[in-house]
């Protein structure tokens, strides 16, 4: 899924109102120097997507230039069929975002912080305001002031402040930086639980991969503000035509060699003799093949294990390996 | 007009829950009393009735500097703030105009001076009352309103002009410093034709009453109009930065 289906492509041009955001051809130039440069990607309602990359790479930039808190250079964001650069006031009010670490006023507390937000939407129901501050789960702590608020406590306030006025797309910028690794689990928690509750688009930024690995549908990868892949996490190894990599322990290494390599599906991509383990990559309609001519010769197998490529060794892939922060 | 009076309401509350938000307003008190005090010890000739001395001290000579000073350092950091603080990416990522929320802040710094003025003129009255009494003199309300007059033009221009800088420089120090050494300065005359199209000579319009112009060839409608041009420059310089700012 290097590139978009060319349906998604064409009516990104025209506005589509089905889509919650549309980057159409972002460029951002600043002194002379690229700093993102053509970006295109869509989202569609309902989906978590990270934008991934390394330090640097233009993640920031991208997501400043959706909120309208930076110019594009060129192209247009449409939120919800909004053009940003155009429709500033009607394609921000279905984004609520985080940008960054969440800052607030420190010498108010939570609730008049909130309130501040609240003053500036449109038609607010009396009752949001209790329902985010539940689902956030700062109920106690509405009435302290901001300063003698955690990181953690900071991150869940912005989170409330994101979704009072009920967005279509929730922006997370680097939502787990400075978090210790309860808070980081707690983050995804409530990440999981807002799209299943308020039903929206999530489009959260890392380098943290394991982060995007483990909530989202899709990563949009880029590298030097450009658009290096989009793939689909989800659905990568639900295909059945596609091949496997599977590692076997069996106790004669040598021989479960010979037999892969003889037979014209598999390929050997490994041999351990110390772990007593191979690798072999071979299509999914191919394994009850090599499993049956492995018995046949009478080799003892242990173990058949998805040898899976996990999304940080793609990613080291994608971007060269030796920028990540 | 209710999303702008609510605006309004959000810049007045992050400015009043502030906890240093009653020391302006007891160093003008203060400040009135001492002024009174002195006068009075000094044997009371100078001034006798309290309308006398209210219009003399509210003037940008007296009272009315330290409040433009006061009105300044509340002024700086309106704009400034929010970009130290990090809190201007909340603020812009609404359904709200840039130029909604700015003007929103600087009619929160106007009200805010003016609090400051009211707070002046009923303390100088009631030191004066006190210390010198209610009739006697020929000072009237007419006087009062003219020396209100001119210590409104001359805070409102330099709270201007920190507000302007508060959003160039988006640092409250530099908006403080920049703003009061000019406050330093604005005494300076410089003796040269060019020197009367400048702010400074031209900010205390009191000075036509005495008859003496601070430069030859300058009248009251001259100051007046120079002022005008200096405030439309400001304003148009805060916002036209404040709509294209990138934030960072």
């Amino acid at each position: 899924m290097k590139q978009m289906p060319t349906e998604a492509r064409t009516s990104a041009e025209q506005g589509n109102r089905n889509l919650v955001l549309q980057m159409n051809k972002v460029s951002k130039v600043i002194k002379g120097k690229t700093i993102v440069d053509g970006l295109t990607f869509d989202i569609r309602p309902g989906e978590i997507v990270g934008l991934l990359g390394p330090n640097g790479a233009g993640k920031t930039t991208t997501i400043r230039m959706m909120t309208g808190l930076i110019r594009m250079s060129a192209g247009d964001v449409l939120i919800n069929g909004h053009s940003v650069r155009s429709d500033f006031l009607q394609a921000i009010s279905y984004v609520g975002a985080i940008i960054e670490n969440p800052e607030f006023y420190p010498h108010l507390s939570g609730l008049d912080n909130l309130k501040q937000y609240i003053r500036m939407t449109d038609n607010i129901s009396a009752s949001r305001l209790d329902e985010v501050v539940q689902l956030v789960g700062l109920q106690d702590a509405m009435n302290k002031k901001v300063k003698a608020y955690s990181l953690g406590m900071r991150q869940r306030l912005g989170i409330a402040q994101a979704l009072l006025h009920s967005p279509k797309l929730l922006i997370l910028d680097e939502p787990t930086n400075g978090l210790d690794p309860a808070g980081i689990r707690e983050m995804r928690e409530y990440m999981r639980r807002i799209a299943e509750v308020e039903g929206i688009s999530i489009l959260i930024s890392s380098h943290m991969l394991a982060e995007i690995e483990q909530i989202c549908h899709r990563a949009v990868v880029i590298q030097n503000g450009k658009l290096v892949k989009v793939t689909s996490i989800s659905a990568a190894d639900e295909s059945a035509t596609g091949e496997v990599e599977l590692s076997i322990r069996v106790d004669d290494v040598k021989q479960a060699s010979g037999i892969v390599q003889s037979m014209q599906a598999a390929k050997l991509t490994g041999a351990e003799e110390a772990r007593s383990e191979i690798y072999v990559t071979l299509p999914d309609l191919a394994v009850p093949e090599l499993v049956a001519a492995l018995s046949e010769a009478r080799i003892g197998v242990y173990r058949i294990a998805e040898h899976k490529q996990s999304l940080e060794d793609e990613f080291l892939k994608w971007t060269g390996g030796n920028q990540i922060a | 007009m209710r999303k702008f009076s609510n605006l309004i309401v959000n810049e007045w509350v992050k400015l009043a829950k502030k906890r240093s938000f009653a020391v302006p307003f007891l160093i003008v008190i203060a400040v009135s009393v001492l002024l009174g005090y002195v006068a009075h010890l000094s044997g009371g000739t100078e001034f006798n009735s309290a309308a006398g001395f209210t219009t003399v001290m509210l003037l940008p000579t007296g009272v009315g500097q330290i409040l433009a000073m006061l009105a300044m350092i509340g002024t700086a950091g309106i704009v400034a703030r929010e970009h130290s603080q990090g809190t201007i990416k909340f603020l812009l990522i609404r359904s709200r105009s840039r130029t909604a929320i700015l003007a929103s802040k600087y009619a929160t710094v106007l009200l805010y001076s003016l609090a400051l003025l009211t707070t002046a003129i009923l303390s100088l009255f009631i030191i004066g009352l006190l210390w010198f009494g209610a009739a006697g003199g020929n000072a009237g309300a007419g006087d009062i309103a003219r020396s209100v007059l001119y210590v409104a033009v001359y805070a409102l221009l330099y709270v201007t002009l920190t507000f302007m800088l508060s959003v160039l420089t988006s640092s409250t120090g530099v908006a403080i410093g920049a703003s009061l050494f000019a406050v330093m300065l604005d005494k300076l005359i410089i003796q040269r034709e060019f020197y009367k199209y400048m702010l400074f000579p031209n900010l205390d319009l009191s000075v036509y009453q005495g008859g003496e112009p601070p430069l030859p060839g300058m009248t009251q409608t001259f100051s007046v109009l120079v002022l005008a041009a200096y405030m439309i420059l400001f304003i148009l310089a805060a916002f036209t930065v404040f709509r294209r700012r990138d934030v960072a």
